[in-house]
């Protein structure tokens, strides 16, 4: 019975031993998958910011460029179907009074572009051939603003690095249903309208943290 | 159901017969495959045997291969355990097998299990990796190439080498599996180059033994290399002659990567590169300006860039831009020389230049300026042309000149050069001991350094003239080079092309220097000259040898120098080879360079030899062209001599002879001439010459003699029928006979002779006259119409040689003459014989008894008409 009993004790401090070691791993893990973020850490601040902001800077101008090669290769109605209004497609105004809620606000704004950037390079890949300019250019584009989207991320967490920086629902605003080509060519100007628009403000917004982000972060002593 | 166990007869026969391999046996570790080990590491295997075997442990043999191990590796564990411990080598690929071999005619089934290894090394951790994405249009390639040092140990097994590239914190991670062996380089493609994010790379390299990884992270741009700055272009400007103004466009947008820029330059003619400081086009400038340039000098320009900071690859250079500055005013003198050739009363002076070192521009024109005894003497524009750049004047011998020179460009003028050339008997002192020596193939001239001269002459420097030997007559070339040297240099190279295998003449001058007014004026020293190579080789052409004199024992050679251009260097001797005829037994005399001709001794007598002359220099020598001469047969006089002699001996002999002529000289007359008798001295016949000579004779030299004949003696017959027919020759019509007919007195000689085609043949000297009786009567027959006549006759016919005795001589004396002289008959002519019937003439004048009858005056002669001595016919 002793025996029986000391070999249980004997299973529970072996299984906890294990418990321990693993648990941090899994933990880690698990905040590794869930924060992307840990590169961050490998940048200044100062650099981050610049970075991003040329990313940004850059992005803005080929998405204006996508949006005339878009224009140019939906026919004479291009012009038409870009004043068409659409709801389903996210807004590209920036919200909120704060630095880091503004930023914030970019941050969500680009998550949300991006199945709808998706959307419309599937459609184009449908209404033209499959390897045409604007679909290169979306699927660039596509990456970049990913990339803008981990170094706005960075920022924010930069700028407020104890509050967990809240993830767009997936499909959020909705992906819209089924659309002949004429309202697809509709949303496809109107996501890369809007989604220069959004760039735009996304310049001005970290123009305006240089000389606040990484000051305040070097007072504070962290960077 | 009998043939059913036949067979499995047999087949228990060919089981025992082979063999039965029971698997009772088996390897640990195992595996379907191959089992790789590391080489250099001890590899452990155990056999067991599994239950129900009918071997132990004790049987068990390993093999590797066909080898059998050896037991010493073994470790029995237990009855079904061995295990065997190898040492794993490179080559080591092979089974290892566990075996027990059965036993010839054993019950016990063979059993044996094997496992197959293959030896390899684990794989080194790649070194140096490295990544690059190349500028594409005005983006960066999403194509990463990387490289890396995969060591040079070959892992021997099948080891894969992956690359993987992700931006830290995104999910998707690209890859590319690199398929060759060793690889070292590898491409994988991002899709979309990550602009201004963090890359992260690594190459991992795995296989059976293990795997390493190397990595690489750092911001993408550092991956980038842009292309070189597009539309690259120097420009020039007016007024600045000095400086080139690049421009250029960025080849990518800064968004994406700002760069900064690199220039370099140099001369078209120079190797050299120069570099604009990075400091100076740090900047996101798209043109600069290139300064401190030479005016009129060609440049090359390229441009390269790289991200600002260096955060990227350099982008290669740019393609070369090539643009020349503007010119500016020349900056230094031209280079003046002169070349001084005296002539019979003066001096021919060749002025030649250089253009200025820094000519700033193209010269257009030279101002030529001639000062003669400080009087201007003569000024000229010399438009700039490479081909013409000397002037030649006449300077007397006592007469001393300056020249200044001015070069031209568009630009402006350059400074004065002088130069004076001093009278002739003012000539400033040189240096001594120059010596030449070649080095790297080229001269190095060395000289002593001349003393200093009084105020106000100071040296200045030297020059270094070179004149090639024999002058070239291209009228396109200087006619000679020269170098100045700092004054305090006494060894310098000639920095001059000289060519190889021709002479030059290399001269020192001193430059002196003096300032009478404002300008000083340079004037070189007197030179000191030298012959030089600077390579010597062998002579083109060897002398043309010619014999001048051949003699019995020796020959005089003599050769022609061949011209200076085809020495290719100094002749150190010539070497004299000779040899009789075709035998090839050369004999060889060696002579200074400047002997041309020379006397060979010893030869042999009358035999042909060649000859040749060779040429040496120092590098090689050449043979001349072959002459061949024979050798006289005879030495001097030896002709002279032997003709001398034999003269003399001849000479003698003559004497000799003559000699003994005189001494036997009766004898020899007796043999020549023997004795005639004197008819008048002869008894029998009676010479009456006493009819006168007829004038009108006709001249026809017929001789006849009229034979007295004595009485009762008649002729012999013969001339009876001769007698007529000689009759009819003759011119007398009456008779004519020869006289000094036979003696008759057995003398075998003819006394008469008559011939008419003797007389041409008769000379004077030995003309014996005869006479002739013309239209006498004979033996009392008258003449019909003339009286008889003597005529003389020229016939050589000896007279007959009386041998009767003197004393008929004596009696008939008064009536007949005789020819003391006798003659042969002449042939053809009949002579009568009388045998010893005597004829009788009388001579008309008796002669003086001599050897040979001189020729009597016609007048003299006198025949006395035959009144006997012939018969009646």
């Amino acid at each position: 019975m002793n025996c029986h009993v000391m070999n249980m004790v004997c299973l529970s401090q072996r299984s906890q031993a294990k418990f321990r070691i693993i648990l941090p791993i899994l933990i880690l893990i698990a905040v590794e998958l869930v924060h992307p973020t840990m590169s961050c850490k490998n940048e200044k601040c100062s650099q981050l910011l610049h970075r991003s902001l040329k990313l940004t800077r850059l992005m803005s101008k080929r998405s204006a460029d996508l949006l005339e090669t878009y224009k140019a290769s939906q026919g004479d109605s291009a012009d038409l179907i870009c004043d068409m209004q659409m709801d389903n497609v996210p807004v590209s105004t920036i919200s909120g009074q704060t630095m880091s809620e503004r930023i914030l606000s970019v941050y969500t704004h680009l998550k949300e572009f991006l199945p709808h950037m998706k959307t419309v390079m599937e459609q184009q890949k449908d209404l033209n051939p499959p390897i045409n300019p604007v679909v290169e250019g979306l699927h660039s584009m596509i990456t970049h603003v990913h990339h803008i989207a981990q170094r706005v991320n960075c920022i924010l967490q930069i700028l407020q690095p104890n509050i967990p920086i809240p993830e767009p629902a997936e499909r959020s605003t909705g992906i819209p249903p089924a659309q002949n080509i004429f309202q697809q060519k509709a949303y496809g100007c109107i996501v890369l309208s809007r989604l220069q628009e959004l760039l735009s403000q996304a310049v001005q917004e970290q123009k305006s943290l240089k000389g606040k982000m990484c000051k305040q972060r070097t007072k504070n002593g962290s960077l | 159901m009998g043939s059913s166990h036949h067979l499995l007869v047999f087949l228990m026969f060919l089981h025992y017969a082979v063999g039965f391999t029971y698997n009772c046996v088996k390897i640990l570790p195992d595996s379907s495959s191959s089992i790789v080990v590391e080489v250099g590491k001890n590899f452990t295997a155990t056999c067991h045997l599994l239950e129900g075997c009918a071997y132990t442990s004790d049987d068990i043999e390993w093999r590797l291969g066909n080898d059998s191990i050896a037991k010493q590796s073994y470790h029995r564990i237990n009855e079904t355990s061995v295990s065997v411990t190898i040492n794993i080598s490179s080559d080591m690929n092979a089974w290892l097998k566990c075996t027990a071999p059965k036993e010839s005619l054993s019950y016990k089934p063979k059993i044996i299990y094997g496992i197959f290894l293959r030896a390899g090394y684990p794989p080194l951790k790649p070194k140096n990796l490295s990544c690059i994405a190349v500028q594409e249009d005005k983006d960066i390639s999403p194509n990463l190439s990387c490289s890396w040092d995969p060591g040079s140990r070959n892992p021997l097994i099948d080891t894969t080498y992956t690359v993987y590239a992700n931006v830290p914190g995104t999910v998707l991670t690209h890859k590319a599996d690199c398929k060759q062996h060793l690889a070292r380089f590898c491409v994988v493609n991002l899709e979309t180059f990550p602009i201004h994010m963090v890359l992260k790379v690594w190459v991992e390299v795995k296989n059976a033994l293990g795997s390493e990884r190397s990595e690489l992270q750092s911001d993408s741009s550092y991956f980038a290399k842009p292309n070189p700055p597009l539309n690259v272009q120097v420009l020039t400007e007016d007024k600045f002659p000095t400086s080139l103004v690049v421009t250029w466009k960025h080849p990518i947008d800064r968004t994406i990567l700002k760069l900064s820029y690199a220039i370099r330059y140099r001369k078209v003619t120079s190797n050299v590169w120069i570099e604009v400081p990075e400091s100076f086009t740090r900047g996101y400038i798209e043109s600069f300006r290139l300064q401190s340039l030479e005016p009129y000098t060609q440049y090359v320009v390229q441009m390269r860039c790289i991200g600002e900071s260096n955060s990227s690859y350099w982008s290669n250079w740019s393609p070369s831009v090539t643009e020349r500055t503007t010119e500016a005013k020349p900056a230094s003198a031209p280079d003046l020389w002169r070349i001084i050739r005296p002539t019979s009363n003066s001096r021919n002076v060749t002025l030649i230049w250089k253009a200025p070192v820094k000519a700033n521009g193209k010269i257009r024109f030279y101002n030529l300026s001639i000062n003669q005894n400080n009087e201007k003497f003569e000024s000229h524009n010399i438009t700039a042309d490479n081909l013409s750049q000397m002037y030649s004047m006449e300077l007397p011998a006592g007469k001393m000149a300056s020249i200044e020179i001015t070069a031209y460009n568009s630009a402006g003028e350059s400074p004065k050069a002088t130069l004076s050339i001093p009278r002739s008997d003012k000539e400033l002192p040189g240096v001594k001991d120059m010596s030449w020596s070649v080095r790297d193939e080229k001269l190095q001239v060395k000289w002593t350094a001349v003393l200093p001269l009084p105020h106000p002459l100071k040296l200045s420097e030297y020059l270094l003239e070179w004149v090639k030997i024999p002058q070239s007559v291209h009228q396109k070339e200087l006619p000679a080079g020269w170098q100045r040297v700092p004054k305090n240099v006494t060894v310098t190279t000639l920095n001059a092309g000289l060519e190889k295998f021709k002479r030059y003449n290399i001269s020192v001058y001193p430059i002196y220097k003096y300032q009478p007014g404002h300008v000083w004026h340079f004037q070189p020293g007197r030179p000191v000259t030298r012959p030089a190579y600077v390579q010597q080789g062998p002579p083109k052409e060897g002398p043309t040898v010619t014999v001048t004199k051949s003699k019995k024992n020796s020959a005089e050679l003599t050769w022609e120098e061949t011209p200076l251009d085809s020495h290719q260097g100094f002749i150190i001797h010539y070497t004299i080879f000779y040899a009789i005829g075709n035998t090839k037994q050369w004999k060889s005399e060696t002579v200074g360079p400047n002997v041309h001709s020379y006397v060979l001794t010893d030869l042999a007598s009358e035999t042909d030899y060649v000859v040749y002359v060779m040429a040496s220099t120092e590098a090689g020598s050449v043979k001349g062209t072959d002459c061949t001469f024979k050798t006289m047969k005879y030495g001097d006089g030896e002709v002279e001599v032997i003709v001398v002699v034999v003269c003399l001996s001849f000479l003698f002999l003559t004497v000799f002879i003559i000699m003994i002529c005189l001494r036997k000289r009766e004898v020899i007359k007796k043999l020549l001439w023997p004795q005639v008798p004197d008819p008048s001295d002869s008894s029998i016949a009676h010479w009456s010459p006493d009819f006168p000579i007829k004038a009108d004779l006709p001249k026809e030299d017929v001789s006849v003699v009229e034979v007295d004949v004595f009485d009762g003696k008649s002729l012999c017959e013969e001339d009876k029928g001769v007698l007529p027919l000689k009759k009819d020759k003759y011119l007398s019509e009456e008779h004519s006979s020869g006289i000094g007919g036979s003696s008759c007195m057995s003398s075998p000689r003819h006394s008469v002779s008559d011939s008419d085609e003797g007389d041409s043949g008769q000379t004077t000297s030995s003309t014996v006259q005869y006479s002739t009786v013309l239209g006498s009567g004979y033996k009392g027959q008258t003449p019909s119409h003339q009286p008889p006549a003597f005529a003389r006759s020229e016939s050589t016919q000896p007279l007959l040689d009386c041998e009767e005795h003197p004393d008929h001589l004596n009696e008939s004396q008064s009536r007949s003459s005789y020819f003391r002289r006798g003659r042969e008959l002449e042939p053809g002519v009949l002579a009568p014989e009388c045998d010893g019937g005597s004829l009788t003439f009388c001579p008309v004048q008796e002669e003086e008894p001599s050897p040979v009858a001189e020729e009597p005056p016609a007048s003299a002669l006198c025949y006395m008409p035959q009144k006997s001595g012939y018969r009646p016919q």
